[in-house]
């Protein structure tokens, strides 16, 4: 464990600080400077002087601006994200609430994408220039031209409406719905207490959705990987494994593949950003109750506190995942020091 | 083609290319590029299409997207009338007035809303079963139908005579839950989606292409600030970003294209930046600056010139992803407003009467979504091998 080691994660840790207040201000930005009145939003039109501005007084609306931001820089300090203005409880609440459904969704995503991903793109890196290279290719443009939401109502048509086979909406059936939750992912509660019908459930439940997310980011994904690969498999111990004799499958799926595994595996890290935005319309269309629908179902209803409230946390989660395969990198990777 | 020296290649070559004209100069670089031009052309003959379509909406659609103009949930290729009379006691002849004759109609059909249009005033029934009922038990003279379903009917049953086919309106695709013609609403909704596109990918660069220039040029704190400024952007999910803007700024194009384009200011910027570190370490700036240069000159006249195929590059996969973004704002019901036909928003219909089985609904504005976004990824990607072949393989 070198000091050197030490010195980066540091530096690379003090360097979240200016991002993620770079990411708040925009957000403060956008939502209380540009043009729009959250307490006309709410009230409706033909709300009274006096209401608009009892409501302001409520939510805090009223105080000047640079106020209301350093309010805001305080409270993310504490992990404070507001109070929801229209059902006046903290957002965190609401937070908790929604995301392990958000966590569960991109967990099983995650699985689809590596997996499609890390064999298409090895396979078209291997028989580059191959008409299966460029099948691969094509296909992967076409995967992630695709509207994420739209694919999923096509798998909610044919398997749900159509064949019947998968439901297509919701994260349990009916009357399944657990009474108390431990850590609010369905699939790991039925599995800690051993309920194997509630596992049953809630694994059909999530096929349709995480399939959806996982292929559209399979698209970028393999085409990561088939860089990544034709990179690792010009290297000259790939060379010298093919002059002794080794099977081309040996070479690429296991010497080749071991080592593009790290920047792969970063590559899947930084694709959280992309991620998330992708469950907020997985999740819209599949009704599944995790952050993307707290955030629509808000927009609706004009809850201004708590759409900042969750942007902001989705900021802060990026920002520390960023923060963590960078430093998982440079662990693993002694060339990677600033 | 393995013993031709390049030398010998190339003034063969060019002897052909001053032969031909511009097209066979074009068909022949597909021999230089290989499956890289094909990708580009697909790419380009889709986007050459859906302008095309988009410039010649008013002739193409046949509809107004907005008029309510059939019965709701016609089947695609339905909408077609057929008239049915007792056998043997046909009111009228051939394609005569239909003025003081009943006419039966289904509830909520397409013949419904054709003989509202003829100006008969038609005995409404509430299903199929009524409504044959009603004509055999002499309610009515003629009744309206489906077209293929009143075939079926008069072949099948001898009590009825087919009087006229091919009445009223056709809807290629079908019509949605208002009963508009979905055709029209996709011929029409080209027009939004490729000009939000491209007006958010037009705003997006206008800010991110000089940025980037400054940064890259400058250095200095001033890169310091831009760079880390535009880094946390870019690592943020901007369709987050894309959703508390459109929520502040409301429903409407410019609005949504603005919230769009904010989005992909920093990919232009990081573009931008990185091809000028690059081209300003070049011998030729060099020896520009050397010459006594003035600074914008340097940057505007021999820096910018070479930055150009890099943002045409992202300038077209920014659209594609601008597509896409744009639909995903409709379907939560954050685009644009109702008046305007938009792909997006047909999907978020449609989405509501996915159970119920209309799946025509969901089906064409999504794959016309695809295909658009599809085009521009192509042309982006074939571009940018044929232009940096080295950049792209990395």
């Amino acid at each position: 464990m070198s000091s050197r080691l030490w010195r980066y994660i540091l530096l690379r840790f003090i360097l979240t600080i200016p991002m993620l207040l770079i990411l708040v201000s925009l957000v403060f930005f956008v939502l209380r400077v540009l043009p729009g009145d959250p307490a006309l939003a709410i009230l409706r039109e033909g709300a009274s002087e006096e209401q608009l501005a009892s409501f302001r007084a409520a939510v805090g609306l009223d105080r000047p601006l640079p106020v209301q931001y350093v309010d805001l820089v305080t409270s993310l300090m504490r992990f404070d994200f507001g109070t929801s203005m229209t059902r006046r409880i903290p957002v965190v609440d609401e937070i908790k609430t929604f995301f392990p459904a958000t966590v569960e969704l991109t967990l099983f995503s995650m699985l689809v994408t590596g997996s499609v991903g890390v064999l298409g793109g090895a396979f078209a890196a291997q028989h580059r220039k191959s008409p299966a290279d460029y099948g691969i290719r094509v296909a992967s443009i076409i995967l992630y031209s695709l509207p994420i939401f739209w694919l999923g109502l096509m798998f909610q048509m044919v398997f749900g409406a159509q064949l019947g086979w998968l439901p297509v909406s919701g994260r349990l059936s009916p009357g399944m719905t657990p009474t108390e939750t431990i850590t609010g992912l369905y699939t790991l509660d039925a599995i800690l207490r051993k309920d194997w019908a509630l596992l049953g459930d809630a694994l059909r439940h999530l096929v349709l959705p995480s399939l959806t997310l996982g292929l559209v980011l399979a698209g970028i994904f393999t085409r990561l990987t088939r860089a990544n690969m034709l990179d690792v498999l010009e290297q000259d111990f790939i060379t010298a494994g093919r002059a002794r004799g080794l099977r081309e499958r040996v070479l690429v799926y296991r010497h080749g593949l071991r080592n593009a595994f790290i920047p792969i595996a970063t590559l899947l890290g930084l694709q959280f950003a992309l991620l998330l935005a992708g469950a907020i319309l997985t999740e819209t269309t599949f009704s599944w109750s995790g952050m993307g629908r707290l955030i629509v179902d808000r927009i609706y209803d004009r809850d201004f506190t708590t759409i900042q409230g969750s942007i902001l946390f989705f900021a802060l989660l990026v920002a520390s995942a960023s923060l963590v395969v960078d430093v998982v990198y440079g662990f693993l990777d002694p060339r990677i020091r600033y | 083609m393995a013993v031709t020296t390049p030398e010998a290649l190339r003034t063969q070559t060019a002897a052909v290319l001053d032969k031909v004209g511009f097209l066979r100069r074009f068909l022949r670089a597909r021999i230089w590029h290989g499956a890289e031009w094909y990708i580009t052309v697909l790419g380009g003959a889709i986007l050459v299409t859906v302008a095309g379509v988009t410039v010649l909406a008013p002739v193409l659609a046949p509809h107004d997207p907005n008029e309510f103009i059939g019965a709701q949930f016609t089947v695609p290729g339905g909408g077609r009338q057929a008239l049915l009379a007792r056998n043997g006691e046909v009111p009228i002849a051939g394609d005569a007035d239909l003025a003081g004759v009943v006419i039966g109609v289904q509830r909520n059909r397409n013949g419904a809303n054709l003989a509202k249009r003829l100006g008969a005033e038609g005995v409404r029934f509430e299903d199929q079963q009524a409504l044959v009922g009603g004509l055999k038990a002499g309610e009515v003279d003629l009744i309206l139908i489906d077209e293929s379903v009143g075939q079926e009917l008069a072949a099948a049953d001898s009590q009825l005579e087919l009087v006229a086919t091919g009445l009223g309106l056709r809807f290629v695709l079908g019509t949605d839950n208002l009963g508009r013609d979905i055709t029209s609403r996709l011929i029409w909704g080209a027009r939004t989606v490729l000009g939000v596109a491209l007006s958010s990918a037009l705003l997006a660069s206008s800010f991110g292409i000089p940025l980037g220039l400054l940064s890259g040029f400058v250095a200095g704190r001033l890169d310091k600030v831009l760079s880390l400024t535009m880094d946390s952007i870019y690592s943020f999910p901007g369709f987050l970003l894309a959703i508390a803007m459109a929520t502040m700024l409301g429903p409407g194009v410019i609005n949504v294209a603005i919230a769009i384009s904010v989005i992909y200011i920093p990919t232009f910027f990081r573009v931008v930046r990185g091809q000028v570190l690059s081209i300003k370490e070049q011998l030729y700036v060099e020896a520009a600056r050397s010459l006594g240069a003035r600074a914008t000159d340097i940057l505007i006249r021999y820096i910018f010139p070479n930055v150009i195929p890099s943002v045409v590059v992202v300038f077209s996969l920014n659209i594609a992803d601008a597509i896409l973004t744009e639909a995903g704002l409709s379907f939560i019901g954050l685009g644009l407003p109702p008046d305007v036909p938009d792909w997006g928003y047909d999907l978020s219909k449609g989405h509501q009467f996915l159970i119920a089985g209309y799946w025509w609904m969901i089906t064409f504005p999504g794959v016309l979504i695809s295909l658009v976004a599809a085009g521009f990824s192509l042309l982006g990607e074939g571009l940018s091998e044929m232009l940096n072949p080295r950049l792209s393989e990395t």
